[in-house]
């Protein structure tokens, strides 16, 4: 008989010493322990292996871990004379009770299944079970990027009982706050971890009611100086080659003029390149709010000089139609004209003589100069008539100069005042 | 006692029948039948809790949704004897032995139930044979999209769900508690989109090879944030244009400043527009935001042959004015005298040409002495006379200033009104 029973089990020679020590066979894999009475209290604990990736486009991160779950389960129990445990393969899962605890909130996950399964099932004499794996999950993560890219994330991984509510399955985190742990090496290329901690609460769910949650927390910090290196300074960069053109002689326009759209493109693209990586968020991140003002600067310096040019050519026309008036008064001795040019020592121009005191004005053109005299007298500064009155050119040049002048004190000034606000704000 | 061994041995997973399934008579389950087979139909009520919108994809022209999927039925095969009527919660395991529904996404690319760390699924019977039967999914379903008013758009979206195999003469699949069966989580949300409403609905769909289904939907609406395109799109070329308009005060003289000023900005409004289609899928009509980023570059362009006409025009004049100064140079010789009197005024300019128009004005004082007296009064008549008789390069600048004076009033103007439509229309 005793052969018999052993030939109708046809995978084994003699019953498998684990199906007789745990008594697999009358293990019912569907129903916990202690079904029907009590929750059985489940202790988790964690050790993060690695943060594999943050991704802000996808607002999620992946992270792998070695999860830990400790529970008793009597049927599971052995006599054991030295009082130490048993580990298993585990393939042995498939055929006991194990906790169906899952992520919520979690993309993709999987068990790592190489060269197999990472599982492992430790049973005590007692019938305590150590069950652990190798996990790794994507969940998702909201980020706020109001402060990007001088902010700080807080992400959480929360565990929770797939079937179990909290009256059948207490989920708790084993040693409290140090059931958390971190590979020494753990580390991120932009972030700097803050710190990790455990909470866990309740959750209701109105259909099927309270589960246990767990949660691992941490806070990650951003490493600004890859955007320094990559967004901030090419930016300052370009404001401050937008300066460069109030140097620049305002008679060179081609010159002034691709220096300026040259940094405007410039800017553009740099801001193009910064919106490729994110996510398309509806509010403005700190990084837009720099680049954005810096092209307001680069943009503003297209601007002025464009007035500077245009104010040139108007002075111009003006001077040249004066010129043009006075120039009339070719019938006027030339001493005459040295009396009064003693005011353009400097200039070699004394071809505006004659046109205010002298009265050797033929009586024709006297209406002319009336209306030219009453525009002049208009000008409040005795030194601008005398510039007029002197070398139209340089009177040009000293006009727009003021505002090229004023350009490459203000600009910069501003710029700084800005760069000052933004960095204590957002520091 | 033999004969026990001997039916224990014959079923060769178990040696005596296992709780779970002395509970629920698993042995007489014949899963391949539903309940009340051959009967009437079995409804099977529906609820669903949205976990969270994953993405959305223009290019695919799809979404991505994770939800937990509950099914609610009576079998009465599954029925209990139980003093305390509570409901008991099972392994999910069991369900590979009982009878579940067969529902599916409709028009679904790619789904998959959570299998971390066992599979999510959650199955609790009641005493009199109601079941509970909840999933976790993720799920990516077809979406058909429409860009006519990208990116001020709205996208109604829907998940459908129906039994694959039992028509509604077998099972009646409906929505447990009508339009409140759909429960989304508190913090769902996307980055680019505002969520505005989620409803169920059900309908009945055809097959001509099948028969009538019962099909339930899950409808959002989805409204398109507008402020990411307006910093990425509309800001820059609105930028791109007011650029472009700066050309038309520098002076027209320029050549190579206005020339790159127009090349470069519709350079850039190029890239703008590249930009924009990069992200979107192909579509063979035309968006709101194309709409808007081809006007724009049609303005840019416009600007560039503007200031080619204007230079064309100068060119013609410039030819003409030399024919003039060949007829006129010997005139000059004439008035050396004064000539020289005026050779500092025009140190800055064209010499060439304004020597011409220096030796009219004093030319024609003479012929024009007589004039004088009858048209003393008008000044600005006689200004204008004498200026087009006199300096005819200052004729060319002020007639080419007219297209260039019109085109600064002009093209603005224009634009905003293009402006005020677009937003009138689209917004």
């Amino acid at each position: 008989s005793h052969i018999f029973k052993k030939n109708h089990d046809m995978t084994k020679a003699w019953k498998g010493r684990t199906v007789q020590l745990l008594r697999v066979d009358e293990h019912d894999f569907t129903m916990r322990p202690a079904f029907g009475g009590p929750a059985i209290p489940v202790g988790v604990d964690v050790q993060v292996e690695s943060l594999d990736s943050i991704s802000e486009v996808d607002m999620d991160f992946t992270m792998t871990l070695y999860l830990r779950h400790y529970w008793k389960d009597e049927r599971l129990s052995f006599p054991s004379t030295n009082n130490k445990s048993m580990t298993f393969d585990g393939r042995l899962v498939k055929k006991i009770w194990v906790p169906d605890v899952f992520f919520v909130h979690s993309k993709r996950s999987f068990i790592h299944d190489t060269t197999t399964d990472n599982i492992m099932l430790r049973v005590f004499p007692d019938g305590h079970v150590l069950y652990s794996m190798r996990v790794t999950v994507t969940a998702m993560c909201n980020m706020d990027f109001s402060r990007f890219p001088l902010d700080s994330q807080t992400c959480s991984l929360e565990l929770e009982s797939y079937a179990y509510t909290d009256e059948d399955l207490m989920l708790y985190w084993k040693n409290g706050n140090e059931s958390l742990k971190t590979d020494e090496k753990i580390s991120l290329s932009q972030f700097l971890i803050q710190k990790f901690h455990t909470t866990s609460r309740l959750a209701f769910y109105s259909s099927t009611g309270w589960y246990n949650r767990l949660y691992i927390n941490f806070t990650l910090r951003r490493h600004i100086f890859f955007f320094l290196l990559q967004t901030y300074f090419p930016a300052t960069l370009m404001v401050m080659l937008s300066w460069v053109s109030f140097w620049i002689d305002r008679r060179a326009v081609p010159a002034r003029v691709s220096l300026g759209i040259t940094t405007v493109l410039t800017m553009s693209t740099i801001i193009t390149g910064v919106n490729a990586s994110m996510p398309r968020v509806s509010y403005i991140k700190a990084v837009d709010i720099y680049l954005w003002v810096s092209f307001v600067f680069v943009f503003l310096s297209v601007l002025e000089y464009a007035a500077v040019n245009y104010l040139t050519t108007v002075q111009e026309r003006k001077e040249r139609k004066l010129r043009e008036r006075f120039s009339c008064t070719c019938g006027i001795p030339h001493s005459k004209t040295m009396m009064l040019d003693g005011n353009y020592s400097e200039s070699d121009a004394n071809s505006l003589a004659g046109y205010t005191r002298n009265q050797m004005v033929p009586e024709e053109e006297k209406q002319e100069k009336m209306v030219v005299h009453l525009a002049m007298s208009n000008e409040s500064n005795s030194s601008r008539k005398r510039g007029l009155k002197g070398h139209v050119g340089l009177r040009i040049i000293q006009n727009t100069h003021a505002i090229d002048k004023y350009s490459r004190l203000i600009f910069p000034g501003t710029y700084i005042f800005f760069n000052l606000i933004y960095w204590s704000v957002f520091s | 006692s033999k004969r026990e061994i001997k039916m224990r041995k014959l079923d060769s997973t178990k040696v005596r029948p296992l709780k779970s399934e002395q509970l629920l008579h698993i042995e007489d389950h014949d899963f391949a039948l539903r309940p009340g087979f051959g009967g009437s139909p079995i409804p099977v009520g529906i609820d669903v809790q949205v976990e969270s919108i994953d993405s959305i994809s223009e290019v695919d022209m799809d979404f991505t949704m994770t939800l937990y999927l509950r099914h609610y039925w009576k079998d009465e095969r599954l029925s209990f004897r139980s003093n305390k009527n509570k409901s008991m919660t099972f392994d999910g395991r069991l369900i590979k032995k009982i009878w579940v529904p067969d529902v599916f996404f409709v028009h679904s690319k790619r789904s998959f139930i959570h299998d971390t760390t066992v599979e999510n699924i959650m199955l609790r019977v009641y005493p009199d044979g109601n079941v509970l039967f909840s999933l976790r999914i993720t799920v990516s379903a077809m979406c058909f999209m429409d860009f006519t008013r990208f990116p001020l758009d709205t996208q109604n979206c829907s998940l459908e769900l129906e039994s694959y195999a039992y028509n509604e003469d077998d099972l009646m699949l409906f929505w447990k508690h009508g339009n409140k069966s759909l429960s989304t989580d508190e913090h769902i949300s996307l980055s680019q989109f505002f969520i505005e409403e989620f409803s169920a609905s059900s309908g009945l769909a055809f097959y001509s090879s099948t028969g009538w289904y019962n099909r339930l939907f899950i409808n959002f609406a989805l409204r398109r944030h507008i402020f990411f395109f307006v910093l990425q799109s509309y800001f820059p070329a609105m930028l791109m244009v007011m650029l472009s308009w700066v050309s038309f005060w520098i002076d027209r003289r320029a050549v190579p400043a206005r020339v790159s000023l127009g090349i470069t900005t519709v350079l850039t409004m190029s890239t703008i527009m590249t930009g924009v289609s990069a992200s979107m899928p192909q579509v063979s009509y035309i968006k709101a935001v194309d709409v808007y980023l081809w006007i724009s570059f049609l303005f840019v362009f416009l600007s560039v042959i503007e200031y080619a006409a204007v230079n064309y025009l100068t060119t013609i004049e410039e030819r003409k004015q030399l024919k003039k100064r060949g007829k006129a140079s010997g005139m000059y010789s004439i008035d050396a005298v004064q000539a020289m009197a005026f050779d500092g005024c025009f140190h800055d300019t064209d010499v060439d040409m304004d020597l011409t128009p220096f030796s009219d004005p004093c030319e024609e004082d003479e012929t024009r002495t007589s004039e004088t007296n009858v048209s003393n009064v008008d000044t600005t008549r006689l200004k204008r006379k004498r200026s087009l008789k006199g300096n005819v390069g200052r004729i060319i600048l002020q007639n080419n200033h007219v297209i260039d004076t019109y085109s600064r009033i002009i093209f603005p103007s224009v634009y905003i009104v293009f402006n005020f439509f677009y937003w009138g229309l689209y917004i």
